[in-house]
């Protein structure tokens, strides 16, 4: 069975390049959500065993989204993707239950060194 | 083409470009300041100069007092780059780097004046990385800046630009902004290109689409 994953952002294009860099082998089924709140919709639908986090969104941001999802057991491995590149972002999204952090744009080299790292390929 | 039109996909593309670009602006005045920064979701507008005033009040707050510098820059793109400090933002800098005492508005004005080339070197610095990242260029995408110059102290967004001195018909107007709470400091960081500027940015999106 393809496994749910979790686009959000609240950029189309952002969301595309992500799509886009994901591995090609990788049997996925794919949803976007275009804000925290989308997104905690999708995960309690069961649609984000990985969810692939933006930090800076209008709505809810993607701190306020890891925040919510610890209080709902946190089931999904999340992996925050971001222009915010400051250090205490990145600790403070970790801290927060992320698994790990990409830093925008992303690449493919980039997403699948993490997705195997992080043993989700 | 009418210069105010961007479709949905440009603005978006140009908003996630901006959002990149200011990522890097973010963690320049983090490191500078040795603080946390929260990074707004970037504006976009396209205006009629003779509305200029009226948007930046619009983005800015238009009751709040502000002090602001400018640099323009010129090259692969060329327009404006205009950091609007809400006040007490200088005192607040002051205190975040860890000066004492009054600095005096010459001590002021600098830091002003350093902090707003920090923020515009970052930001267009990782707008003309991404350029020259995922579009053919055809020529080097650089950018030179002139000296940061101080715009006014203690003044109202509205009365920053006198638009009847300004030789464009439109401008588009990119906004974003950095906070850092509890220290009430806020730091818009504005750009402006003039009508020739859009159509450029509108052929880079356009590139940045078709490459996803």
């Amino acid at each position: 069975m393809s496994l749910p994953i979790l686009v959000v952002d609240d950029s189309a294009m952002a969301r595309k390049m992500l799509i886009k860099s994901l591995p090609p082998e990788w049997d996925v089924e794919i949803s976007q959500a275009g804000n925290g709140k989308e997104a905690m919709e999708a995960y309690r639908a069961g649609k984000a065993a990985v969810m692939f986090l933006d930090l800076t969104m209008p709505e809810m941001d993607g701190f306020q989204v890891l925040e919510a999802l610890r209080q709902e057991d946190l089931n999904s491995m999340v992996i925050v993707v971001s222009a915010d590149i400051q250090p205490v972002a990145q600790e403070r999204a970790m801290a927060m239950g992320a698994i790990a952090f990409v830093k925008k744009p992303v690449s493919p080299d980039m997403l699948n060194s993490v997705l195997k790292q992080y043993g989700v390929i | 083409m009418n210069p105010s039109m961007l479709t949905t996909d440009q603005r978006d593309a140009l908003q996630e470009l901006t959002n990149i670009a200011m990522g890097q602006a973010g963690a320049s005045l983090a490191t500078l300041l040795d603080e946390f920064v929260d990074l707004s979701v970037p504006r976009i507008r396209i205006v009629e100069v003779a509305d200029l005033p009226a948007a930046l009040a619009e983005l800015v707050g238009k009751n709040n007092l502000v002090s602001a510098a400018r640099q323009s820059f010129y090259g692969h793109l060329r327009g404006e780059a205009i950091v609007i400090f809400g006040e007490p933002g200088c005192q607040a800098l002051a205190d975040l780097m860890g000066f004492e005492g009054d600095l005096g508005e010459q001590g002021e004005t600098e830091l002003l004046l350093d902090v707003a080339n920090v923020l515009c070197g970052a930001c267009l610095g990782g707008m003309m990385e991404q350029i020259r990242n995922f579009t053919d260029t055809g020529g080097p995408a650089e950018l030179s800046f002139s000296m940061p110059s101080l715009m006014a102290r203690q003044v109202t967004a509205g009365q920053l630009i006198d638009s009847k001195r300004v030789q464009w018909s439109h401008a588009l107007l990119l906004e974003v902004n950095f906070t850092i709470k509890n220290r009430d400091f806020i730091a818009h960081l504005t750009m402006l290109m003039p009508e020739e500027g859009i159509d450029k940015i509108r052929a880079i999106v356009d590139e940045f689409l078709e490459a996803f």
